[in-house]
């Protein structure tokens, strides 16, 4: 009976068997085309036949060698990190930038039981404001914001004051 | 030659001494020492992070930020190695072995003034490396053609290998995958979409941006996550313990330079930079010092000048495989080269003829960058001390935040943060299979170069694969490649790398 010793490479193994099967399975419609004409099918199946001979390698090493285990990966931090994240790409557009960077910290850091709910949300409220200052007003990227305008319009305020007062 | 060097470096400085480009040197600078300082985030997801603000400068100012960055995290990194027994960065990880005893001895001021000036003297003659190298090295490599070219890949490529931490194989096998990545979207020469999957979004290929900043800035916010926050309780310095006696200069001194020349060479290699310099100098120095006043891991001073002065010097010198190559030699330089190529400017031996400004304005800018790090880093020392206080649970909803904007910013698809979603659990599914996904961004980078340049080869020799051995420069790169190969393959070698990376 063949045992597992090297879960890691198990995995490891799977995965590039995986990708080099993805890689020559949608690459076969592609034109192959010859060494001396190579076509855009060329480098992509010689590549994933590596990469899947390569993962029979690892699984073959997985029953013969020992090797370390495989970590527990911790599903709540990320699935809270992904959550926030994704949250954030799709509503910024109709609930704009500040409400949607409040809402993805808030989403991302339930990964973390110590989170002091209160602490965050003031700090998420600094920082969304503090987001449109740096990339909208002053670095001039194109976002739909609550706050960006006024923001400008107070800065180009200030600054017509301050050159106003350096001239008099 | 020589004279003409000077007027180069004129033409640098001048380049790179306006107001916006001192500015933005300061910034990186800035930015580099507090990446640095603070443990949990190193240069590879800072850059990916910042990549973005930078499309709206212009190429210069954004490179020379860029890398003030990263030879800003070397300064910044020796910082929490000293004060807190926690590296910063992983180039600081063997200051911790000495620089922490010294500061449990009470120099604490003074391996961190010795930190400081030796990176200062390595920068320095890392910046000269650079200017004397650059040149000769560019106009050999006008004599490039693409069977050298795609044998030049091969071997930073492998080389990047053995030079990557963990298993050989699966290094070989990351880099490969990112190639295959490299190539999605539509091909040049054909028009064929290839693994579009019928989606618009990767018509154009996979976007620099979600790629990096997923597998990068956000993998390394989960890893953080996972683990139980320390107390960081750092050792108190003051201002007027900085100076090092008249002995700690006599030991420093030379540790400091044979530091500085062993990272310069370390930097050049295709697959060296700031982390392999600093654990080679560490060795080099237990290996010369005979009998240090106190020993090598109870904080002995070599022990800190040798690897801080290494790393920095390594640091700047790995810029000349990209500016007169086009080879990434390492992640980091891959950022780079992404940061260029996004920019409109192909990396390679035709940027110091064609945008002379370019290059010889950011070596110019290391020079000026490692004169402010000196005054950012010892006078303002306190300040950066109490910024270790501020604990992760602040630090990373603000990283997550930048990680969004960055990606979302550069083209306002939702999609691309779906990307990069997809492309953070990819690269955390890699290292806990025990893969280091780094690697990765390299093979991304040059995927579309390489198979380019196998075409080109192929074309010119009818099909023939002999042709990569009949061209001198492509048979000695591969002569170099199976040399490196045989490295990795031959047992004994292969014990002293893992020693090496246990250390």
């Amino acid at each position: 009976m063949l045992r597992v010793k090297s879960p890691q490479d198990l995995g490891a193994g799977l995965l590039f068997v995986f990708i080099g099967c993805v890689g020559i399975y949608f690459g076969k419609d592609l034109t192959y085309g010859s060494s001396r004409a190579m076509g855009p099918g060329y480098f992509p199946i010689w590549l994933s036949t590596i990469i899947m001979g390569i993962g029979f390698i690892c699984l073959v090493k997985c029953v013969l060698l020992n090797g370390p285990p495989i970590d527990k990966i911790p599903l709540r931090p990320i699935l809270c990190v992904f959550a926030g994240v994704l949250a954030f790409g799709y509503l910024v557009e109709t609930i704009k930038l500040e409400p949607a960077l409040i809402l993805m910290t808030i989403i991302a850091t339930q990964g973390r039981k110590d989170t002091n709910q209160k602490q965050m949300l003031i700090l998420a409220l600094c920082m969304a404001f503090a987001s449109v200052l740096i990339f909208v007003v002053l670095l001039g990227q194109a976002m739909p914001t609550w706050s960006g305008e006024y923001m400008s319009a107070f800065f180009s305020k200030l600054w017509a004051l301050i050159s106003s007062a350096r001239g008099a | 030659m020589d004279l003409n060097m000077f007027s180069n470096l004129l033409t640098g400085f001048i380049a790179a001494g306006t107001l916006q480009n001192i500015g933005f040197c300061m910034i990186g600078c800035m930015v580099g020492t507090l990446i640095g300082v603070l443990p949990g985030i190193g240069p590879i997801p800072t850059l990916a992070m910042l990549l973005p603000i930078t499309f709206g400068l212009d190429p210069l100012t954004s490179l020379i930020m860029m890398a003030g960055i990263y030879y800003g995290a070397q300064y910044g990194g020796s910082t929490t190695s000293i004060l807190v027994n926690m590296p910063g960065e992983s180039s600081s990880v063997v200051t911790c072995i000495d620089g922490y005893q010294m500061a449990l001895r009470g120099r604490a001021g003074s391996a961190l003034a010795i930190a400081a000036l030796g990176s200062f003297f390595a920068g320095c003659v890392g910046t000269v490396f650079i200017a004397g190298f650059g040149p000769p090295l560019a106009s050999f490599a006008q004599k490039f053609n693409s069977p050298d070219y795609f044998s030049l890949m091969v071997l930073g490529l492998v080389t990047a290998v053995i030079l990557a931490q963990g298993s050989v194989l699966k290094a070989i096998t990351v880099i490969l995958i990112g190639l295959l990545f490299g190539l999605v979207g539509t091909d040049v020469n054909s028009g064929a979409t290839r693994y579009t999957f019928g989606i618009s979004t990767l018509w154009d290929g996979i976007d620099f941006l979600p790629l990096v900043i997923g597998m990068f800035g956000l993998v390394e916010i989960i890893r953080n996550l996972e683990e139980e926050t320390i107390e960081r309780q750092p050792i108190s310095t003051k201002m007027r313990d900085l100076w090092p006696t008249r002995a700690e200069f006599k030991e420093a001194i030379p540790a400091a330079m044979r530091g500085t020349a062993l990272g310069s060479l370390l930097g050049i290699l295709p697959g060296g930079g700031a982390v392999l310099a600093s654990f080679a100098a560490y060795t080099l120095e237990k290996k010369v010092v005979r009998n240090p006043t106190f020993a090598f891991g109870k904080g002995a001073i070599q022990g800190v000048a040798g690897p801080e002065a290494a790393n920095n010097s390594a640091a700047q010198t790995s810029f000349i495989p990209l500016l007169t190559l086009g080879l990434p030699s390492n992640p980091i330089m891959a950022i780079m080269m992404g940061a260029m190529m996004i920019q409109g400017i192909q990396p390679g031996s035709a940027v110091m003829t064609s945008n002379p400004e370019l290059f010889w304005g950011l070596v110019a800018s290391m020079w000026i960058g490692n004169l402010m790090l000196v005054v950012i880093n010892l006078p303002l020392i306190g300040m950066w001390v109490k910024l270790l206080q501020v604990p992760y649970g602040m630090l990373y909803p603000a990283i997550i935040m930048f990680c969004c904007i960055g990606v979302y910013s550069s083209n306002s698809e939702p999609a691309q943060l779906l990307l990069m979603v997809i492309f953070c659990a990819f690269g955390y599914i890699l290292i806990r299979f025990g893969c280091e996904p780094a690697p990765m961004v390299l093979g991304f980078i040059l995927g579309p170069l390489m198979e380019e340049n196998l075409r080109r080869s192929m074309v010119l020799s009818r099909g023939d694969p002999l042709i990569f051995f009949q061209r001198p420069i492509s048979a000695t790169l591969l002569f170099l490649t199976a040399c490196v190969v045989a490295l990795i393959v031959l047992p004994s070698f292969r014990q002293t790398r893992e020693e090496a990376f246990k250390e």
